[in-house]
């Protein structure tokens, strides 16, 4: 007979909880003892535990004790039947380790039903053999053990934030278990040696979850675990913090066993028995294992223990666990006969929570002040550190808030930039590490119901959650409800409807009314578990409406206090002053004043900052009197009064912003967003964010009304040149801002009709800087400026490869790719992605743009491999806008595609006529015509020192003053000569203001020393040998310390003037004469990264682009300063120069600085040789992608030459005979070769040789 | 929030090897079985208080700070009785998987300076 052809006897539930009730009312019922310790005596070989059914297993299975109730199934049978008989109205089934969690170790997942299952018949047929000979009635509980893994902390001390496994993965191993255990009819489920309550929790929900399908309520006893002296469980709780915990399991038992002895575990089953409302099930060990391996404890002492326990009326239910035996049930029996069961307390009716301790609420605390500290909406400090993922210093802003008293902390990751479910995770699981924080409840807060959930599956002890409303309507407010009960938290209901947030003392009445008769009637919640909300507005903001939203919040207060037995009511107090931003006196005494009222009326909790909170009778009686005025809308003319007052006690800060010209913060909402948007100002701009939400029907609305306006008007002046990039940067930022602040509403809109409600965007840009390249200041700076044209950007960064950025295409369904390179093997690398796009079969629009891209490459290189789609130069933010526009629209796409593939067709035969006429003469043509200077009549220079040397600790502020202005304005598309530019009629305004704001920062590098720059040079004995230069090791000139390899110029030369090769520079080894060379690589640091991206994360992409064009101008300042120094010192040959730093950006001093990958030596491979002879990582913390940028970006390297004739010259198109020559010379295949110097090849690089026809 | 200086914990692995005690030095001693029938080594939430190095040294701290035993800002542990040292080693160095959050406070508060 096959398991599911059994018919086991299904209890009736509702029975047996009457049944057992009743009984320890009456008396103290004994469970059995330990099952572990009998099998032991028995023996047991490998095959026993094998039997039939697993003769050939894999695994060894000796050991796996919970198989024997299908292997011996008689010999378990007959120690539940020894237990029953000792006295046990209740046995425990043998299936502690029978989840599949558990039974993975022995490979048994698949036996774990049918272990659970025999488990009870076993026990069930003893419990009947019992009943059949002495007539009283057995209960048989199903055993749920603890599973070996634990999910509410991590199992390596070096990283708490892992999780061996989680509460999905537990609800799915208890709910198989308990299927097993209920379908075989187990009277009770008994959760126990309890080591972690996250576990516990998850099987409650999983038996719920299970009863809720059936229509079953099977009586669940829980019972813990406590190990240390300290009275703690292993996961960290107190006993009462635990029973508050799985209370809303409503056990019919609560209580402990196993690992301490009856001794010591007294105290704790005392605490157990004064808080809960349930009866008490103890099972100690017999005693605590003594060093010779046996038991301290005999039945007669453990008897003797538990007969104190029994005397004190602390027990319910009594048994034994390891070690115990037939016998000590026995004298245990016999001992508590003599005594009268405990007596269930009432308990009195509180909010009770727990982290690894209890909080109750009760009367003594007129006001639970919960910690805002740790909420990115309300920190600004917090928001900073989460998003820069510096966890360690967000736990230590909770870890304050708890020292500094906070009972309960609201936890809130909805921020826009982050995946705030995942972050939320993170957090909850790093908490739980940190005894000091997660000692108190937490406040789980989010807009998204799934960030909730997440977070509610992360926390063992009883949270609150924040919040849930009927504003999605009764039904998924019921489902959300009920799971809050499931996941055994309490929760805030704001008043929120179907019809909108409740303002008025009607609504917000009516709507907690009937959230109360839904939750306490519907959902069974505990009516102390229910927190309300009813929504704190801004007051004196100047519309009359708002006038009253102080009262009402205060007088509902007192109605549903007085009317909706138990609740409490909470509230985020901070919106009330919204309106007085950046006046703090002010809003410190509004929140005082309105705290004063609420609290007297039943506000008894709050989101409120402790430390910003002034004390009512000491507040300035002039400013309380006009606070009240406006709270209790006492007047008409409350508002004017208090704003009338208001600047007198407003800090210094304020006084400054009053002294400019506010007057445009006088004009209605929708004028003030868009003058911040096209001023760049982001003081006012949440406030004034906020107000028009308020006005607004939907959050959406704001944006595609005063924002998408202004943003309109900022690109007019833009698109007509009358603003410039800079400052539609700063708009940005200020659009961020506003768009920062409605987001999380946009969200719980979405939530809220489940449709698609969100922001409409324009159409999704991926951006990238391709592989190999770490170039992103234009990338960034397009970026920025296409999405406050109400674009969605997916910026992957720099050094994206070409697969990162097709996935994510395909991943995001993007509408437009934009790549970005600035060094010349980017080039090929977009033409590489341009390839893998048209294999892949992408049709979207491919951006082109970077310093080296050019029109030309595009059409020539790119555009051709890439003709399902349309690639397109753009190397200009101000143009991007206007081509994504045509790109994306459906009306201008095939008439600007068509134009912009006539226009390349154009350019390409252009190129190609172009190259034709440009004749290269043959290498050895041009080597004849090679540069040679006399240098018979040259004494080369000696330098004052051989190798190389580096230099760290400079001056930011001397080096600051090497810095060349004008590139910095090319940055930011600005185009003239600095200083010439800030004078200029058209652009001068902008280029003075973001000069001021460049000066600014520059100001902040130096004094807080943002950047640490390291720079090393080196000098060697150097000589030419053809189009080579050798460096030697010594003066001796023997022994060869590196080649470079330079390419020389193969254009047909008039007049007589040379072919240049950088090795005309040095003197050649056969002209006698000791000539030397020099190298280095400097750089701004790597700092600059870390601090960007900082700025990135606040919403301000203004200053992230600013600090790295700053860091730039750096790098090249500190390689001009170099330059001097080794000129006028280090090599010495210009010890008498005395050009000012101004003037050596004219570069009329005597020497050179070429760079490789740059016009005098386009291939950027001899970069190696420079790294190598400078040691550059190890001496400047510089070192090389795989196409030769410099990382960190912020870097220049180069060689110097001494000659006085030497000038920067572009080699320009080569031939394939040098190609060959130089490859050979170098010793690299030729393949290798060309593809470095793919941009300057003359020719279509292929085969030599072609077969003959 | 002013940081707890961590506790220096020095492991004796052979028998008859003595270190000098001082008042500021506590001694635990490891016992040489588990106790509870089951192999040495396995883990076993019952046993772990009586053999844990790291449920004893919590428990040290803990009678500390409840003024049930002197403070001290040395340990040493005699773990000469116990089969295998290694794991004593494991567990004071973050090694061994971590069972209780008791754990995680040890492996902040203590670090292992010496294994004779």
């Amino acid at each position: 007979m096959s398991l599911s052809e059994q018919q086991p006897p299904i209890p009736d539930w509702n029975e047996v909880r009457t049944a057992l009730a009743d009984a320890m009312r009456e008396r103290i019922l004994i469970l059995d003892g330990a099952m572990g310790t009998m099998l032991q005596r028995r023996k047991f070989t490998e095959e026993n535990f094998r039997g039939e059914r697993f003769k050939d297993w894999d695994l060894p299975l000796q050991g796996n004790n919970d198989l024997l109730v299908i292997t011996e199934a008689q010999a378990v049978e007959d120690i539940h039947l020894e237990y029953y008989l000792a006295g046990a109205d209740i046995v425990e089934t043998n299936t502690f380790s029978a989840t599949s969690v558990a039974q993975a170790d022995y490979g048994c997942e698949d036996a774990v039903y049918d272990i659970n299952f025999q488990g009870v018949a076993v026990a069930r047929r003893a419990a009947l053999r019992a009943e059949a000979e002495d007539g009283r009635r057995r209960f048989v509980a199903g055993a749920l053990g603890p599973t070996n893994k634990t999910s509410s902390m991590s199992t390596d001390v070096n990283s708490p934030g892992h999780r061996s496994i989680t509460f999905d993965e537990l609800v799915v191993a208890y709910g198989e278990a308990i299927r097993g255990l209920v379908d075989a009819g187990a009277d009770l489920l008994l959760f126990e040696t309890i080591t972690d309550t996250l576990n516990t929790k998850a099987g409650i929900f999983a038996a719920q979850r299970l009863f809720e399908e059936r229509g079953i309520d099977v009586p669940i006893m829980i019972s813990g675990t406590i190990t240390d002296l300290s009275g703690r469980t292993l996961s960290g709780q107190t006993p009462s913090a635990f029973w508050y915990s799985v209370r809303h399991a409503n056990p019919i038992t609560i209580g402990l066993n196993c690992a301490l002895g009856a001794d010591l575990m007294r105290d704790h089953i005392a605490e157990l028995s004064g808080v809960a409302d349930t009866f008490i099930c103890a099972y100690p060990n017999a005693g605590l294992p003594n060093e010779f391996g046996g038991y301290d404890e005999t039945p007669e002492m453990m008897a003797s223990q538990l007969d104190q326990f029994a005397s004190e009326g602390l027990l319910n239910i009594v048994g034994g666990c390891c070690g115990s035996t037939p016998d000590h049930i026995r004298a245990i029996a016999e001992t508590v006969s003599k005594y009268q069961p405990r007596v269930v307390p009432e308990i009195e009716t509180r909010l009770r929570l727990a982290g690894l301790e209890p909080f109750t609420l009760t009367a003594e605390i007129p006001f639970v002040n919960v910690g805002e500290r740790t909420n990115v909406t309300g920190s600004a400090r917090f928001r900073k550190l989460i998003t820069a993922g510096d966890y360690h210093a967000a736990l230590e802003v909770a870890r304050d808030q708890v020292a500094n008293g906070a009972q309960i902390i609201d936890i809130n990751m909805d921020e826009g930039l982050i995946d705030s479910k995942q972050v939320m995770i993170e957090y909850l699981n790093l908490l739980a590490a940190e005894p000091d924080i997660a000692k108190v409840p937490l406040m789980i807060d989010s807009s998204k119901w799934e960030v909730i959930e997440a977070g509610l599956k992360c926390v063992q002890g009883k949270a609150l959650v924040n919040s849930i409303s009927m504003k999605e309507g009764e039904e998924a407010f019921l489902k959300s409800a009920r799971l809050v009960r499931a996941y055994g938290a309490a929760v805030v209901v704001m008043a929120f409807d179907e019809k909108g947030q409740a303002d008025t003392f009607e609504r917000k009445v009516e709507i907690c009314t009937r959230a109360y008769k839904l939750l306490t009637e519907e959902v069974g919640f505990s009516p102390e578990d229910i927190v309300f909300d009813p929504n704190v507005f801004a007051v004196a903001t100047g519309i009359e409406e708002h006038n009253g939203y102080g009262v009402a919040f205060i007088e509902a207060t007192k109605q549903i206090t007085e009317t909706l037995p138990h609740v409490h009511i909470s509230g985020g107090i901070s919106n009330l002053s919204f309106s007085f931003r950046g006046n703090e006196p002010v809003r410190e005494a509004m929140h005082a004043v309105f705290l004063y009222y609420a609290i007297q009326n039943g506000m008894d909790m709050g989101i409120v900052n402790a430390g910003q909170l002034a004390v009512y009778e000491s507040i300035d009686p002039e400013l309380r009197e006009a606070c009240e005025d406006v709270i209790l809308n006492r007047r008409d003319d409350g508002t004017d009064r208090l704003l009338e007052i208001a600047e007198r006690y407003r800090g210094t800060a304020g006084k400054e912003a009053a002294a400019k010209d506010m007057s445009w913060r006088e004009k209605p909402v929708e004028d003030r967003i868009a003058h911040a948007l096209v001023n760049g100002i982001t003081e006012f701009i949440d406030a004034d964010t906020e107000e028009a939400r308020q006005k607004a029907a939907r959050p959406l609305h704001v944006i595609e009304g005063p924002l998408m306006a202004g943003m309109g008007i900022v690109g007019d002046l833009f698109g007509s040149g009358k603003m410039f990039l800079p400052q539609v940067v700063k708009s940005a930022r200020v659009m961020k801002q506003a768009v920062a602040l409605l987001l999380p509403y946009m969200e719980a809109e979405k939530n809220a009709d489940g449709n698609a409600t969100g922001r409409k965007s324009a159409g999704k840009v991926l951006m990238a800087t391709v592989k190999g390249d770490v170039h992103d200041i234009g990338k960034n700076i397009v970026g920025v400026v296409l999405s406050c044209n109400n674009y969605e950007i997916i910026d992957l960064g720099v050094m994206v490869p070409t697969a990162k950025i097709l996935q994510t295409a395909k991943d995001e369904n993007v509408d437009i790719i934009g790549l970005s390179g600035l060094i010349t093997p980017s080039l090929d690398e977009m033409v590489h992605v341009a390839a893998e796009m048209e294999r892949e079969g992408f049709d979207i629009p491919l951006l082109i743009g970077g310093a080296t891209t050019s029109r030309v490459h595009t059409a020539v290189k790119i555009h051709p491999r890439y003709e399902r789609g349309q690639a397109v130069h753009v190397n200009d933010a101000s143009r991007a806008v206007g081509v994504v526009g045509n790109l994306l629209s459906a009306d201008t796409k095939v008439a600007f595609i068509d134009d912009i593939k006539a226009q390349y067709a154009k350019a390409a035969a252009a190129h190609l006529r172009a190259e034709e006429d440009k004749k290269r003469l043959p290498l050895t043509t041009a080597r004849a015509n090679a540069f040679k200077p006399d240098w018979e009549g040259y004494e080369p220079p000696k330098p004052s020192f051989l190798g190389t040397k580096v230099f760290a600790d400079f001056d930011l502020a001397e080096l600051a003053g090497y810095i060349d202005w004008t590139p910095f304005f090319q940055t930011w598309e600005l185009k003239g000569r600095y200083p010439a530019i800030l004078q200029d009629e058209r652009q001068g305004e902008a280029a003075r203001a973001l000069f001021d704001d460049a000066q600014r920062m520059l100001k902040q590098i130096i004094d807080e020393k943002w950047f640490v720059p390291r720079a090393v040079v080196g000098l060697w004995p150097a000589n030419a040998v053809g189009d080579d230069i050798r460096l030697f090791t010594d003066e001796g000139r023997k022994e060869e310390l590196a080649t470079l390899f330079t390419l020389r110029q193969q254009l047909s030369k008039r007049d007589g003037k040379p072919n240049m090769a950088l090795s005309d520079f040095v003197a050649p080894v056969d002209s006698g004469k000791a000539d030397y060379m020099g190298a280095f690589v400097v750089t701004a640091g790597l700092e600059e990264v870390a601090i960007a991206e900082r700025f990135e994360k606040q919403n301000d992409d203004y200053s992230s682009i600013l600090v790295k064009a700053l860091a730039d101008r750096f790098a090249e300042a500190l390689a001009e300063m170099m330059h001097a120094r080794v000129r006028r010192e280090l090599w010495g040959y210009a010890a008498d120069e005395t050009q000012t730093p101004e003037e050596l950006a004219q570069e009329t001093y005597r020497g050179i600085r070429p760079a490789p990958g740059y016009p005098a030596q386009p291939d950027h491979t001899e970069k190696t040789t420079l790294f190598k002879l400078l040691d550059a990582e190890k001496n400047a913390g510089v070192t090389l992608t795989e196409s030769f940028s410099m990382w960190p970006g912020s870097s220049v390297s180069g060689f110097y030459y001494a000659h006085p004739d030497a000038y920067y010259f572009g080699v320009a198109k080569v031939e394939r005979d040098q190609v060959l020559d130089y490859a050979a010379r170098k010793g690299m295949p030729v393949e290798e070769v060309e593809r470095w110097l793919g941009p300057i090849l003359n020719y279509i690089p292929g085969p030599a040789i072609v077969a003959a026809e | 929030m002013a940081r707890v200086e961590p506790i220096p914990v020095t492991v004796v692995t052979k028998a008859g090897q003595l270190l000098a005690l001082d008042a500021d030095t506590a001694l635990l001693r490891l016992p040489a079985n588990s106790g509870h029938g089951h192999p040495d080594g396995q883990h076993c939430v019952a046993c772990a208080t009586r053999t844990d190095v790291r449920a004893m040294l919590y428990d040290l701290l803990e009678s500390a700070k409840r003024g049930l035993r002197p403070a001290f800002t040395r340990v040493v542990v005699d773990a000469s009785a116990v089969p295998d040292p290694a794991v004593v080693v494991a567990a004071l160095t973050g090694k061994l998987p971590a069972q209780a959050l008791r754990d995680h406070t040890v492996a902040r508060l203590f670090y292992l300076a010496d294994a004779a």
